[in-house]
């Protein structure tokens, strides 16, 4: 805080000094960029030929919510391949919408098992097992890729092959 | 990011996601569960309908003092030879007030006045007191599509009522919605249309308009389920005595044990003849609330197989019972058969000079193998309860069509086109190849003729080795008929495998079937084959699977090894059928001959011929031995 005060009593008798810009790194060659963004277009197409052909939903609100499945899953590969500073931000979005969609479908479900016990008094073995394997085929295959691309994307290795700076 | 905050981080992300799942989940919980209401006691039912009769019968009131809490309302409903004549709510916040309340309302009904003492007395009251409420849906946007829209509420043990003004309420009892066919009134699914759920709330709307006095339908987001504790006073033959309390509609039911199970299924009989009429066609169905019942000489509405296996069940019964009441309506059946074969539509030579002919009704073209097979089933069970010869030459001609649909590996052609004399070789239906199985061991059985013998088993073993795939032993489609077939095989053909696929299809199906305590609320499905509890069980599953795990014992029993798993669900089964079928205590809501009758659900007052041979066959069979250590 001492130094701080100093720069500002230089700062009232003559002109204010550029703060020191940190030049942002050049991008890094990392393999992991092309594999990810691979793997993201492929999801986001597997998911939205099974929503569209295999789980097509009548209901809009529920359709809208499956469907930004795919699309988040799109952005996130679209920007993993993009690459630079600008790249890294639109996939961090992607992967991050992922994410909260992927939480709120798992709300969804718990709020139908908590709904059901309370109408019927209880939710049953099969239905149990039925919403448990729902949850873990979500975050298996909607949830799990993001996870570990939005922690890649924000460690030191990501940001380099991104050119942000640290 | 300093050590102290990564640690805080990392502790949200492990926890916070967990407590706002848990903490929404009991959030949803508590706002839509109505606890199980505590049920009055005999006394206390019997204090209430007291209070209820006195004011029917123009007594001397006889005030109700149960200061048991209740929320708001009692309603009556008041029942003469199955229809609902009266019904009056009784408002108080405890029940003796609300009973005061109707009491004094059911005595000024002009109804009521207006009725003789001797239907007075006739006359049954169901009290239902009304015992706690919670929102109906407003949850779709939030719970996965289509759960709040089709399971909104449990059928038959939750009403639905609004609020009209004044804290007034408008209601619709549970047993109401039943009656209305509101309950099951969608078809999710095209490849089953016989499968129905989900509420019909637009006319659950206008419905309580109309109770209301409301000039427009009541939205969705203005009504509430609530639950009550119901009871119904006895039929005057068994009075005094308590009201009995009502689970779904029904009382509990008789204990399990071979002279419940041969008196149930007499009671069947009866119904079964009841509704056969003059020319030997049944009365298809019999919609219990309405009285409603198909025309047996003009309804296009009529199934050859199941006139065969009714026929079949009332041949079986009076095997087993030897009741003289039964046999000539069996004939009378049977000669609607022969009337149908007299036509002449189906009767050809094959070219080895062997007569065929086979069952076609009236309105058919093409005739289907299951109509013959179980016409020769029923016939063959004729013989064997008579040891009367005179269906042998019809029932041989049938098997020698059966045989000839027959194909070298075992199969069966399905179809057969009696003009082009043409079986169809591409079609596959359901039963009918053990249906066939069954008939020609049957034959078998009456005649020695080793041609039949080795046709049922050769059916058989195709049926069973159907399943010689990977995967083969955890999934089974329906085979009810085959293992009914494979014992009546037996000694014929004793095929260890025939066993180990019928206790393997046991296994299979008690994984369908719940048991006591697994759903509390749902308590009165025990027993019943279900995929799920939040849909009622169809009744005749429960009949049509048990007359196959007889089977399945037996034939465990012949090979001396009894599966007891399959004895346990045989008597979970049947127990559950004692309760649903139509007994002078449940009576009470049924227009028409129904005693006997076997509903198609806890929520389907509908009555088909075929629910009652299935369950009811069940039932003769079990008691020859469900009392044995």
């Amino acid at each position: 805080m001492a130094r701080g005060g100093k720069q500002k009593s230089k700062a009232s008798s003559r002109p204010a000094a550029k703060p020191p810009v940190t030049p942002a790194p050049s991008p890094r060659r990392d393999a992991r960029r092309w594999i990810y963004g691979g793997l993201d277009l492929a999801f986001a197409i597997t998911q939205a030929i099974l929503i569209w052909k295999v789980i097509p939903n009548r209901l809009p609100s529920a359709s809208f919510h499956l469907w930004t499945l795919p699309i988040a899953t799109g952005i996130l590969g679209v920007g993993t391949l993009l690459g630079g500073p600008r790249g890294w931000k639109i996939a961090l979005a992607g992967g991050s919408l992922a994410l909260l969609s992927t939480i709120l479908l798992v709300l969804r479900i718990i709020v139908s098992a908590a709904f059901l016990s309370g109408v019927y008094g209880a939710f049953g073995k099969a239905a149990a097992m039925t919403a448990m394997i729902s949850v873990a085929l979500l975050v298996e295959l909607v949830a799990l890729l993001p996870i570990v691309q939005v922690k890649y994307l924000m460690t030191r290795a990501g940001r380099r092959a991104y050119g942000v700076a640290e | 990011m300093t050590g102290r905050r990564r640690l805080v981080a990392l502790v949200l992300v492990w926890t916070l996601p967990s407590l706002v799942f848990l903490a929404t989940a009991a959030f949803v919980y508590g706002t839509y569960r109505i606890p199980q209401p505590v049920r009055l006691d005999e006394a206390q039912r019997t204090q209430v309908a007291a209070t209820l009769r006195a004011a029917i019968e123009g007594a001397p009131p006889v005030p109700c003092t149960l200061d048991a809490p209740t929320e708001e309302a009692l309603v009556v409903t008041v029942w003469l030879r199955g229809r609902s004549l009266v019904r009056i709510d009784g408002a108080g916040i405890t029940v003796g007030a609300a009973a005061n309340d109707a009491a004094s309302r059911l005595g000024a009904n002009d109804t009521i006045k207006a009725l003789s003492p001797a239907d007075r007395r006739e006359a049954r009251l169901q009290i239902d007191v009304i015992t706690g409420s919670a929102p109906l849906g407003g949850i779709d946007a939030y719970a996965v599509p289509g759960i709040a829209e089709m399971l909104a509420i449990n059928p038959g043990v939750e009403g639905i009522g609004t609020e009209v003004t004044d804290g007034k309420r408008a209601v619709l009892l549970p047993h109401e919605l039943v009656a209305a066919k509101v309950l099951a009134a969608k078809r999710p699914s095209n490849a089953l249309p016989d499968f129905a759920m989900g509420i019909d709330l637009v006319k659950i709307g206008n419905l309580l308009a109309s109770r209301a006095g409301l000039r427009g339908p009541v939205a969705p987001g203005d009504l509430f389920r609530f639950r009550t504790d119901t009871f119904v006073e006895r039929p005057l033959a068994m009075r005094p005595g308590a009201p009995i309390p009502l689970y779904r509609g029904n009382p509990a039911p008789p204990e399990l044990s071979a002279k419940a199970l041969r008196e149930a299924a007499l009671a069947g009989g009866r119904f079964l003849v009841a509704h056969l009429a003059p020319n030997g066609r049944y009365i298809y169905e019999h919609d219990l609330a309405t009285g409603q019942q198909t025309d047996p000489l003009r309804s296009s509405n009529y199934s050859m197989p199941r006139h065969a296996g009714t026929t079949y069940f009332l041949a079986e019964l009076y095997r087993i019972t030897k009741e003289e009441w039964l046999r000539e309506p069996i004939e009378r059946a049977f000669r609607h058969l022969a009337d149908l074969l007299a036509t002449g539509k189906c009767g050809s030579k094959l070219p080895d000079g062997t007569e065929i002919d086979c069952v076609l009704d009236r309105t058919e073209k093409i005739a289907q193998l299951g109509s013959t097979a179980l016409a020769v089933v029923a016939l063959a069970e004729y013989q064997r309860a008579t040891g009367d010869k005179t269906y042998l030459p019809i029932a041989t001609k049938f098997s020698s069509f059966l045989l000839f649909m027959q194909r070298a590996d075992g199969s069966f052609r399905h179809l057969y086109d009696p003009q082009a004399q043409k079986p169809d070789d591409k079609a596959e239906l359901l039963y009918y190849s053990g249906e066939a199985s069954l008939a020609l061991a049957r034959m078998y059985v009456v005649t020695n003729d080793a041609r039949y013998a080795v046709a049922a088993e050769k059916g058989l073993d195709w049926l069973v080795h159907w399943y010689d795939f990977f995967m083969g032993g955890f999934f089974y489609g329906e085979e009810h008929w085959t293992c009914i077939a494979a014992e009546a095989a037996w000694p014929a053909a004793k095929n260890p495998a025939y066993k180990d696929f019928c206790h393997g299809y046991g296994r299979f199906l008690r994984g369908q079937q719940p048991s006591l305590g697994e759903h509390p609320d749902q308590d009165d499905f025990a027993g019943a084959y279900n995929v799920t509890s939040f849909v009622p069980p169809y009744n005749t599953p429960a009949g049509s699977r048990t007359e196959a795990m007889i089977s399945s014992y037996l034939l465990g029993k012949h090979h001396g090894t009894p599966d007891a798993e399959v004895r346990g669900q045989i008597r979970a089964a049947l127990q559950y059928t004692l309760g649903q079928q139509i007994r002078p205590e449940s009576e009470f809501n049924v227009i028409g001959a129904g005693l006997g009758g076997m509903p198609g659900s806890p929520i389907d007052r509908n009555v088909r011929i075929d629910f009652v041979q299935h369950v009811c066959s069940a039932m003769i069979r079990a008691s020859e031995w469900i009392d044995e250590p």
